[in-house]
């Protein structure tokens, strides 16, 4: 589809195949993207869009799309929401090979193993001579090919006429080799089908000339003769097919190179110490290139062998799509699973995790953000602060730790720079103390994200609303729920959409009775603190006992989380 | 004060307005309408280009007309490095010289086609587009070999820095596809203009984007 050189860093390549428009582009990561060249949302030509290494961003408005899944991770016209993870361009699975960026031309997972054995047993030495186009059919560029002349580099000035030529066809390949006296050379020239009647011939050298800018001349200048030529002969239209797609892997429409199912198996990739009883754990996929798409502040479901769920926030940098990262503290009163992670899992094992939830949504358009973490809360803000980075939105990322050796993510902090803010052994009342230095002045337009210990969190709501910001500009995430829960009520839930009344007895909750009785609906924590089974309160006055609710969301009585939240009249109407 | 006679969507007053910003030199326009007005043909302009054609430039009083006579006045006037106008190199003020002339080739060809497309003037939309190509194709073998030339940016003309032969081009070649000349054949013509769109002080019109930003 292209060479090498063609894939410059922070640039986007178009090409075509087959007649369908492909877009290739560079990540930093040095993986090469090979999409449909089409904008789910308009369907603008991506290749007019611009590669911030990380992510391909249309130039229309402004959606971005991930490094390898092809996920769209940000809409611009949405700021305060994650798009569906649906929205996922059609990804071709690409090789780099001599010199070449070579594909299937069908979307699947991985890259079967190919060779072109004529150029393989050159690999040691090569020379990638200019490609050119030829308005001709593959199938008539293949046939002139064979009688295509030039000239090996000792016999430049040679006129290729007198050459001897041998031709070898295989495929979309063509050997040729020229010998003029004791000279002898040998060049693959490649044929890539554009469109009907159109076509690119990429011709690579079987060796490395001293001085290659004339030998490059010299190949130039008869690769040009030869397209004259050919697109001046008469041909009949070929309606064979290319010989690369005899078999070709036909998949549904809608299939991408990545999966859509709820669970992934990935394999532990990396496992290190970030900070004193904090791991960071890579999970990779166990096959193919990409894994569901995530958005900052989503976290994972971690179904451990030993049969716990556990959810860990992805600390991922914008781009990564090959691997998530999570942070895992052991907890002094782990039930098995932070130590189950920390003691008991190696670098290979196989673990299976949700697809990304989003409880914590990262509203992406606002000039000035403030970051406050406190100890293992540091883990979902770490990927927002990234992609706050990427997108040159501005934050102060506040970072409460009890002792330096509980600093974790160093890289990252040192990626941020100096609009970190270390803030080290305080007291709870140093903390307070502190946090009010921090919100002392709300600022028109900015917006808090904190995460940390609940007695932490707490103070930042009551210091905020003192300092007078505005409840939707401050935004938590509880990792857990310490409220002690009352679960004494009994009352009747009707389930407006499903035409169905349900009790709720003393000591069940709300998510139990729906599950009971087959109500679909997701949830995660189940504790009041991850807002994923929230659901819509027609009539009735909720009693929440969450953590995930604003307290203007609390007040307006229109969500509730139905795994700790009841009521404490005898009646509730959910949009179920 | 430096006044230019303009007009938005016009490639020819595009060449000007990049190499201000190029220079960092400040101007003001006057807009004229050249579509649908024809202002350009009309009694008034002609006083003050007789040829009826922008871009025209006034600094100070001093009237030039024609862009690339312009870009070679203001590089004279307000390069004191003189790297934009190499004259004490003849071999590379002789390549300058030889690209714009082929820009000259590209406003009849390319840029031509786009103004059929755009503006609805009665060109032979095929001939015009046929002759993109055969330059483009030339451009693109050119430019493919600048990038091997070692210690050079990739430039139309040698050397390590580019000249207003590649701001003179530029823009009918960033524009191509608006006319229906499609730049797929042309990679190397594409890392070109991307290389030009990272020159500090790039500026863009519609339908010409920054580079790497959204």
């Amino acid at each position: 589809m292209a060479t090498t050189v063609d894939l410059v860093p922070r640039t986007v390549y178009r090409t075509s195949l087959l007649n369908r428009e492909l877009v290739l582009w560079r990540a930093d990561d040095g993986f090469v993207n090979v999409w449909e060249n089409r904008c789910l949302h308009r369907g603008v030509r991506l290749s007019i869009g611009s590669n911030d290494g990380a992510e391909l961003i249309c130039r229309y408005h402004g959606w971005r799309y991930s490094n390898r899944s092809g996920g769209c991770t940000y809409v611009p016209a949405h700021p305060a929401d994650s798009p569906a993870r649906t929205i996922q361009n059609t990804t071709y699975p690409a090789v780099e090979h001599l010199g070449l960026i070579w594909t299937t031309g069908n979307p699947i997972d991985e890259m079967p193993p190919f060779a072109v054995p004529e150029l393989e047993a050159m690999a040691g030495e090569i020379l990638g001579l200019r490609n050119l186009p030829v308005a001709a059919p593959w199938q008539v560029v293949i046939a002139a090919l064979a009688e295509h002349r030039f000239c090996p580099p000792g016999a430049l000035d040679v006129d290729p006429a007198e050459a001897e030529m041998s031709a070898n066809t295989d495929g979309l390949a063509v050997t040729l080799t020229s010998s003029v006296g004791d000279h002898r050379s040998s060049a693959v020239f490649v044929v890539q089908p554009l469109e009907p009647g159109r076509s690119v011939v990429r011709p690579v050298l079987g060796e490395r000339p001293p001085d290659p800018i004339g030998v490059l001349r010299h190949h130039a200048t008869a690769l040009a003769r030869f397209a004259k030529a050919t697109e001046a002969r008469e041909w009949a239209t070929p309606t064979e097919q290319p010989v690369a797609l005899e078999n070709p892997v036909v998949l549904p429409s809608t299939s991408t190179a990545t999966r859509r199912s709820a669970l992934t198996e990935v394999t532990v990739a990396a496992k290190r110490l970030v900070a004193n009883h904090i791991i960071a754990l890579e999970l990779s996929p166990v096959d193919g290139v990409a894994l569901p798409t995530w958005q900052p502040g989503d976290h994972l479901d971690l179904h451990l062998p030993n049969g716990l769920i556990r959810q860990y926030s992805i600390t991922n940098r914008p781009g990564w799509s090959d691997r998530y990262r999570i942070g895992v503290k052991r907890e002094a009163a782990s039930r098995g699973g932070s130590a189950f992670l920390h003691d008991s899992i190696a670098v290979g094992d196989v673990l299976t995790v949700s697809e990304p939830r989003s409880g914590f949504p990262l509203r992406r358009n606002v000039p000035q953000t403030l970051f406050i973490a406190g100890g293992i809360g540091i883990t979902p803000l770490l990927s927002m602060a990234h992609a706050l980075s990427s997108m040159r939105l501005a934050f102060t990322f506040h970072y409460f730790t009890a002792d330096p050796a509980d600093i974790a993510f160093v890289d990252d902090l040192d990626y941020f720079g100096d609009v970190v803010k270390q803030h080290l052994g305080l007291s709870p009342h140093e903390t307070v103390a502190a946090l009010r230095e921090v919100l002392d002045r709300p600022e028109a337009g900015g917006q808090i994200y904190a995460c940390g210990p609940p007695p932490m969190l707490d103070a930042i709501r009551s210091i905020a609303a003192d300092a007078g910001w505005p409840d939707d500009a401050v935004r938590f995430e509880y990792f857990e729920n310490t409220t002690q829960i009352d679960a004494s009520s009994s009352f009747t839930v009707e389930l407006a959409r499903s035409a169905t009344t349900l009790t709720v007895s003393a000591g069940q909750t709300i998510l139990q009775v729906l599950r009971e009785h087959d109500i679909p609906i997701v949830s995660s924590c189940e504790q009041g603190a991850c807002g994923t089974c929230v659901a819509t309160v027609i009539d009735g006055e909720p009693h929440h006992q969450d953590v995930y609710l604003s307290a203007e969301e609390r007040a307006a009585g229109k969500l509730i989380l139905t795994c700790v939240s009841r009521t404490l009249a005898d009646r509730l109407v959910l949009d179920l | 004060m430096i006044t230019l006679y303009d007009f938005v969507l016009s490639a020819n007053c595009y060449k000007v307005r990049l190499f201000c910003g190029l220079l960092d030199v400040d101007y003001e326009t006057v807009a004229i309408d050249f579509h649908p007005g024809r202002e350009h043909k009309g009694e008034a302009f002609r006083t003050i280009n007789p040829l009826g054609h922008i871009p025209v430039l006034d600094d100070d009083g001093y009237l030039i007309r024609d862009a690339h006579a312009i870009l070679i006045y203001l590089a004279v006037a307000y390069d004191p490095q003189r790297t934009w106008y190499p004259m004490n190199d003849a071999k590379r003020l002789g390549q300058v010289a030889q690209w714009m002339a082929f820009a000259d080739g590209t406003a009849n060809t390319a840029s031509a086609a786009r103004l059929h497309v755009n503006l609805g003037y009665d060109f032979d939309v095929g001939k015009v587009r046929a002759g993109a190509h055969e330059l483009f194709a030339v451009l693109d073998e050119h430019l493919w070999f600048r990038e091997r030339d070692d210690g050079a940016g990739g430039w139309l003309a040698e050397g390590d820095s580019p000249t207003i032969a590649d701001v003179a081009l530029f823009p009918d070649v960033a524009l191509a596809e608006e006319g229906g000349v499609s730049l797929l054949d042309y990679p190397a013509v594409v890392r070109w203009a991307d290389r030009v769109r990272q020159i500090p002080g790039f500026v863009v019109m519609p339908g010409v984007f920054h580079f790497g930003r959204s």
